[in-house]
C-alpha cells in the first residue's frame, strides 16, 4: 500500500467549510424506509467513505446528493445554502458528479463519445462535433486513471472493469467540485482499483469532496478522512481522522475493519470464510478442459475440476477468465474439449450447457446477469423455468415460483420488501445474491462463478461462501472467477492464474495457507516469475 | 421519482399509465351512445362491432405477442391474402375436383391456416437464422406476400365455390338465447367473434401464465440476459413469427368466409398498421418486454368505434386516418410514464 501520511492534503486538518450536506433527509419507498433522518457533511478536499450491509441506503443518500433522488423529507445544504436539485443535470450544473453502482454507458457510441456524452466540445459554432477535440480529452482524462483504452472502440466490446474507467473518466471529464462515486472499485481488480485509490487521493488534495462507497473494509480504512456508518436508513457510526491520522469516532473507537463490520452489521463478525472441505478423492473430473479457449481470446487451457473441489481463477482484468468461462457454456466460439462426467461435450447455447449439468454465473448484473426491467420473481425462475412447468409448458406454477423465491429470499437474506417489484428495486448487492441465487436453483453439477460477491457486503460475503463451501461439499464442482484475492485464497483449494489468455500458473493448497501467497498470484498474473529470487 | 409531494398528479399519471385504455373507451362508448341514442346501446349494434373487427382483432392479438418480443411484423395483412387466396384456391380445385363439399372446405380451411403459417415461418427463418431486422425482414414479406397472392389470381378475385358451407363459416354463429335483432330473430355471435375472443384468451394465457410468453417477456426485455439464463432465444422468437402467421391464416379465414370470396388486391390491405395501433393503444410496451393482450383487445375495439362515430358523423374517410393518427399518438403519450 502506498504511505498515506505523504498525501494527506490540508483539508482534513484545517477546518474546511461544508462543501455539502444533508439534514434530516428521509427517503421512502413503498414498503421500506430507504434513508431514515440522515445528516451528514461532506468536505471539500477530503475523501468521505459511506459503508454499510446491501441495502442499507448508501446509494439512495448518493443519488439524493445528485438529484437523481428527491428525499421525503430533509433538506440539501449546498456551501450552507438549502438547495433543491431538480434531476442529474441540476446536480452536474452545480458542481456535483456522480458514478452511479450500475453501468449507465451508451453501449453503441465509442469511449471517446462516451467520456465526453453531453458535453461534446464542438466546432463552427456549434453544429459539428470536433472529433479531435474529443479523443484529445477523452485521452487526457483516461490516461489520469491510468486506463489504457482504444478510444474509438465501441462500448458494448468492452469488459465491465474496462466500462467502469469510462464511467469513472465521464465524472472526471465533468471537472466537478463534489465527486460521488458509487462502487467505483467492485468491478476492478486490486491493481486496478490501488491505481484509483490513488487518484481520488490527487483530487482530494486538489481541494475538491469525494465521496465514495464501498465494501472492500481495507481500502476504506486506507483511503478516507471520513467514515459514515449506514445502517437500516440510520446513520449509526462516523469516524474522522484526527490530526495523528488515526481514524477515530465520537466514542473513541478506532476505525480498523472489524469494528466497521461490527458498526454496520451491529453484531461480532466471526472468520468470513468457511474450513475448506476436501475435494472427494479418487473421484472422477466433474469437468475437464482440454487445450480449451475462447477463439481469439484465450488458448491452451487445460484443467481438471473433481467434484467437491472450488478452482480459484485469479489474473488481471482483461486476462481472458470472462471469455473462456463464456466459452465452456456455448455464449462463445470456443476451440479444443470440454468433458462433462467423462462425457465429450461441444454446447452451442447456455441451455445445453445446464443440461449436461454446467451453469454459468454472469458478472455483468445488469446487462447479462439480471431483467433488471422485470420482477424477482421472473428473474429467479428463469433459468430453471422448466421445473416450475406444468402441461408441456402451457402453465407455469406460480405458487411454487413464489415459494422458491421466498426461500431463496430468507437463505441469502435478500432484502426484498415485495418480490412481484421490478429487480431494479433491490440495491445492488441484494439483486448480486438474486443472481447467486437463481443459479443454484439450476441445481448444477458444475458452477462457474464469475466474481460472485461483487458488491455485496461483509456478512452476505460470509453466507455466500459458506452456502459454495456447504455445495461443494455435496459434491459440487465450482469454478470462481474473482479479482479479488483474499476470497480467492480463502474458499479455493488452488486457485489457476492467467494471463494473455492462457494459464501462467497454478498455486496449490499448500501455498495458498502460506503467507505471501497473495503476492505470489499477483507476481504470476503479471508476468513475473513466482517467487521473488527468481527475478533478482 | 418517486415523491410524496407531487402526490395527486403522479397518482393520477400512474393510474392513466394501467388503465388509460379503459377509460378512453368507455368515454368514447358514452360518446357513441349520445350519438346514436339508443340504437347504440342495442346488443345488435355491439354483435356488429365485434364482428367487423374480429379479424384485424386476431392480427392485433398476435401482433401483441410479436411486440412482447421487441419484434414487429409489418407483413400480417398480406399475408392475411396469401393465406386466403392459396386456401380458397386450393378448395375450389378440389370441389372442382370432384371431393364432397365437407371434405373440401375442412381442407382449404386447414390450407388456410398452414399457409399463413409458412409465410410466417418464413419471416422467423429471416429474422433468426438470416439475422435480418425483424423489420425489414418483414417489409419484405409485405411486398413479396401480397404479390403472390395476386400471381395466383391474376390479381382478381377469388369466389369461393363451396355453395353454402364455407359462407356458413363466415355468416353463421351460435345464437343468443335472450336477444333479439331489429328483425325479431334470434341474434347470434358470429363464428369469427368466437374465434377472436378464443384466441384473445388463449394468447392472454400464454403471456402471462405459460413458459413459451415468460420466455417472449425475458427476450423483449433484454435478449443477451435471456441468452444468458439459457433462454432458447432463436427457437421462441421463430416461432412467434410462425405463430402470427397462424393467426394471419385465421384471420385470412374469417374474412374469406365472410365475403365468400377473396379480393387478392384488397383483402388485408394496411391492417398491420391497425394491428399494430390497436397494441400500442392497448398498451403493449413498443420496446418489448411488457404487453397485455386484453389492451390488445380493448384497443381493437377503440379503433372500431371511432371509425363508427367518424362514418355516422358523416366525417370523410379521407380525414379518418388522421383522426386516428390523433388517437395513436395521445395512446403513447399517455401511457409513456415509466415504461416507453
Ligand atoms: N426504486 C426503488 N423502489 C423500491 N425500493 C427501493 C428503490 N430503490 C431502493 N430501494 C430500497 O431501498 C433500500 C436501500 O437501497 P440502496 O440501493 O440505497 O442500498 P445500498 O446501501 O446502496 O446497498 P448495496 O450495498 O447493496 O448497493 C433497499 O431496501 C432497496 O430495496
Ligand atoms: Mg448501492
Amino acid at each position: 500500500m502506498e504511505s498515506q501520511s505523504s498525501t494527506r492534503g490540508g483539508g482534513a486538518v484545517t477546518t474546511p467549510v461544508p462543501h455539502m450536506g444533508v439534514r434530516s433527509v428521509t427517503v421512502e419507498y413503498p414498503g421500506v424506509r430507504a434513508l431514515d433522518a440522515v445528516t451528514v457533511d461532506f468536505h471539500a478536499g477530503q475523501i468521505h467513505a459511506i459503508v454499510g450491509e446491501n441495502g442499507a441506503g448508501k446509494s439512495t443518500l448518493m443519488k439524493v446528493l445528485s438529484g437523481a433522488v428527491a428525499p421525503n423529507a430533509g433538506e440539501l445544504l449546498l456551501n450552507g445554502q438549502p438547495t433543491v436539485l431538480r434531476g442529474p443535470r441540476a446536480a452536474i450544473r452545480a458542481g456535483i458528479s456522480m458514478v452511479h453502482q450500475e453501468l449507465n454507458l451508451v453501449p453503441t457510441l465509442s469511449v471517446a463519445e462516451n467520456v465526453l456524452l453531453g458535453r461534446e466540445p464542438t466546432l463552427l459554432a456549434g453544429i459539428a462535433v470536433d472529433r479531435r477535440r474529443q479523443q484529445d480529452r477523452a485521452r487526457e482524462v483516461l490516461s489520469m486513471l491510468g486506463a489504457e483504452l482504444d478510444l474509438s472502440c465501441a462500448v458494448s466490446e468492452l469488459s465491465i472493469a474496462d466500462s467502469q474507467y469510462v464511467e469513472i473518466a465521464k465524472c472526471l471529464a465533468s471537472e466537478a467540485q463534489v465527486l460521488i462515486l458509487d462502487e467505483p472499485t467492485a468491478a476492478l481488480g486490486e491493481y486496478e482499483a490501488r491505481k484509483l485509490l490513488n487518484l481520488l487521493r490527487r483530487l482530494r488534495d486538489e481541494g475538491r469532496a469525494v465521496i465514495f462507497i464501498s465494501h472492500h473494509l481495507d481500502e476504506v480504512v486506507d483511503i478516507a478522512d471520513q467514515i459514515s456508518v449506514l445502517r437500516d436508513g440510520r446513520l449509526v457510526a462516523q469516524f474522522t481522522r484526527n490530526s495523528a491520522g488515526v481514524l477515530q469516532s465520537a466514542d473513541g473507537t478506532i476505525a480498523n475493519e472489524d469494528t466497521l463490520a461490527h458498526a454496520m452489521v451491529g453484531r461480532e463478525l466471526g472468520s468470513i470464510y468457511p474450513v475448506k472441505g476436501t475435494a472427494r478423492p479418487g473421484s472422477d473430473a466433474a469437468i475437464e478442459l482440454i487445450e480449451f479457449g475462447a477463439v481469439g481470446r484465450s488458448s491452451g487451457i487445460s484443467m481438471t475440476v473433481r467434484p467437491g473441489e472450488i478452482v480459484g481463477v485469479a489474473g488481471l482484468v482483461g486476462s481472458g477468465r470472462t471469455e473462456t468461462a463464456e466459452a465452456i457454456v456455448g455464449l462463445r466460439r470456443a476451440a479444443g474439449e470440454i468433458r462433462v462426467a467423462g462425457r465429450t461435450h461441444a454446447f452451442a447455447h447456455p441451455r445445453a450447457a445446464m443440461r449436461a449439468g454446467v451453469a454459468y454465473v454472469s458478472e455483468d448484473r445488469k446487462g447479462r446477469g439480471l431483467h433488471v426491467s422485470l420482477s424477482c420473481i421472473v428473474n429467479m425462475t428463469l433459468p430453471s423455468l422448466d421445473a416450475f412447468s406444468q402441461l408441456a409448458g402451457a402453465r407455469l406454477d406460480d405458487v411454487k415460483e413464489r415459494s422458491v423465491t421466498a426461500r431463496w429470499i430468507n437463505e441469502l437474506a435478500i432484502r426484498c420488501a415485495r418480490p412481484g417489484l421490478a429487480i431494479s428495486s433491490l440495491s445492488g448487492g441484494n439483486q448480486q445474491k438474486f443472481v447467486l441465487a437463481r443459479w443454484l436453483e439450476t441445481r448444477p453439477n458444475v458452477l462457474i462463478i464469475d466474481e460472485p460477491t461483487r458488491g455485496v457486503d461483509v456478512g452476505a460475503k460470509a453466507e455466500i461462501y459458506r452456502i459454495i463451501a456447504a455445495l461443494a461439499q455435496e459434491g459440487l464442482a465450482c469454478i470462481v472467477i474473482s479479482s479479488e484475492l483474499p476470497e480467492l485464497i480463502g474458499i479455493a483449494h488452488r486457485v489457476l492464474v492467467m494471463r494473455k489468455g492462457s494459464v501462467a500458473g497454478e498455486v496449490t493448497r499448500e501455498h495458498l495457507s502460506q503467507v505471501g501467497c497473495d503476492e505470489r498470484i499477483v507476481r504470476i498474473a503479471s508476468g513475473l516469475s513466482a517467487d521473488r529470487q527468481g527475478t533478482s | 421519482m418517486s415523491n410524496s409531494h407531487t402526490g395527486l398528479a403522479v397518482r393520477m399519471q400512474r393510474f392513466l399509465e394501467h388503465w388509460g385504455v379503459v377509460v378512453a373507451f368507455v368515454l368514447l362508448f358514452a360518446v357513441s351512445a349520445l350519438k346514436q341514442g339508443g340504437d347504440f346501446l342495442s346488443m345488435e349494434n355491439f354483435r356488429n362491432l365485434l364482428n367487423q373487427n374480429a379479424a384485424v382483432g386476431i392480427l392485433a392479438v398476435g401482433m401483441t405477442l410479436v411486440i412482447v418480443s421487441a419484434g414487429i411484423d409489418l407483413s400480417v395483412g398480406s399475408m392475411v391474402v396469401l393465406a386466403a387466396a392459396v386456401g380458397t384456391t386450393a378448395m375450389n380445385g378440389l370441389i372442382g375436383a370432384g371431393w364432397s363439399e365437407p371434405s373440401a372446405v375442412i381442407s382449404g380451411v386447414v390450407l388456410t391456416i398452414l399457409a399463413g403459417t409458412a409465410a410466417g415461418s418464413l419471416n422467423g427463418a429471416l429474422i433468426v437464422f438470416g439475422r435480418i431486422a425483424p423489420f425489414i425482414a418483414t417489409l419484405g414479406g409485405l411486398a413479396a406476400f401480397r404479390s403472390i397472392a395476386l400471381a395466383i389470381a391474376e390479381a382478381g378475385e377469388i369466389r369461393s365455390q363451396s355453395p353454402t358451407m364455407f359462407s356458413a363459416l363466415g355468416r353463421g354463429g351460435i345464437p343468443l338465447p335472450f336477444a333479439e335483432n331489429s328483425a325479431g330473430k334470434a341474434l347470434t355471435i358470429s363464428w369469427s367473434t368466437v374465434i377472436f375472443f378464443a384466441v384473445a384468451i388463449a394468447a392472454q394465457w400464454f403471456l402471462s401464465r405459460a413458459r413459451f410468453g415468460r420466455q417472449l417477456v425475458a427476450i423483449g426485455a433484454n435478449e443477451t440476459a435471456a441468452r444468458y439464463a439459457g433462454v432458447p432465444v432463436a427457437w421462441i422468437r421463430f416461432r412467434v413469427y410462425a405463430l402470427m402467421g397462424a393467426f394471419a391464416g385465421i384471420a385470412g379465414l374469417v374474412q374469406s368466409s365472410r365475403m365468400n370470396s377473396v379480393s387478392t388486391s384488397q383483402l388485408g390491405l394496411g391492417s398491420e398498421l391497425d394491428a399494430i395501433a390497436a397494441v400500442v393503444i392497448g398498451g403493449t410496451s413498443l420496446r418489448g418486454g411488457f404487453g397485455r393482450v386484453w389492451g390488445t383487445v380493448v384497443g381493437v375495439l377503440i379503433l372500431g368505434m371511432i371509425t363508427n362515430i367518424l362514418t355516422i358523423s358523416g366525417v370523410s374517410p379521407y380525414w379518418q386516418g388522421a383522426v386516428k393518427g390523433t388517437v395513436i399518438v395521445l395512446a403513447v403519450l399517455v401511457q409513456r410514464g415509466s415504461r416507453a
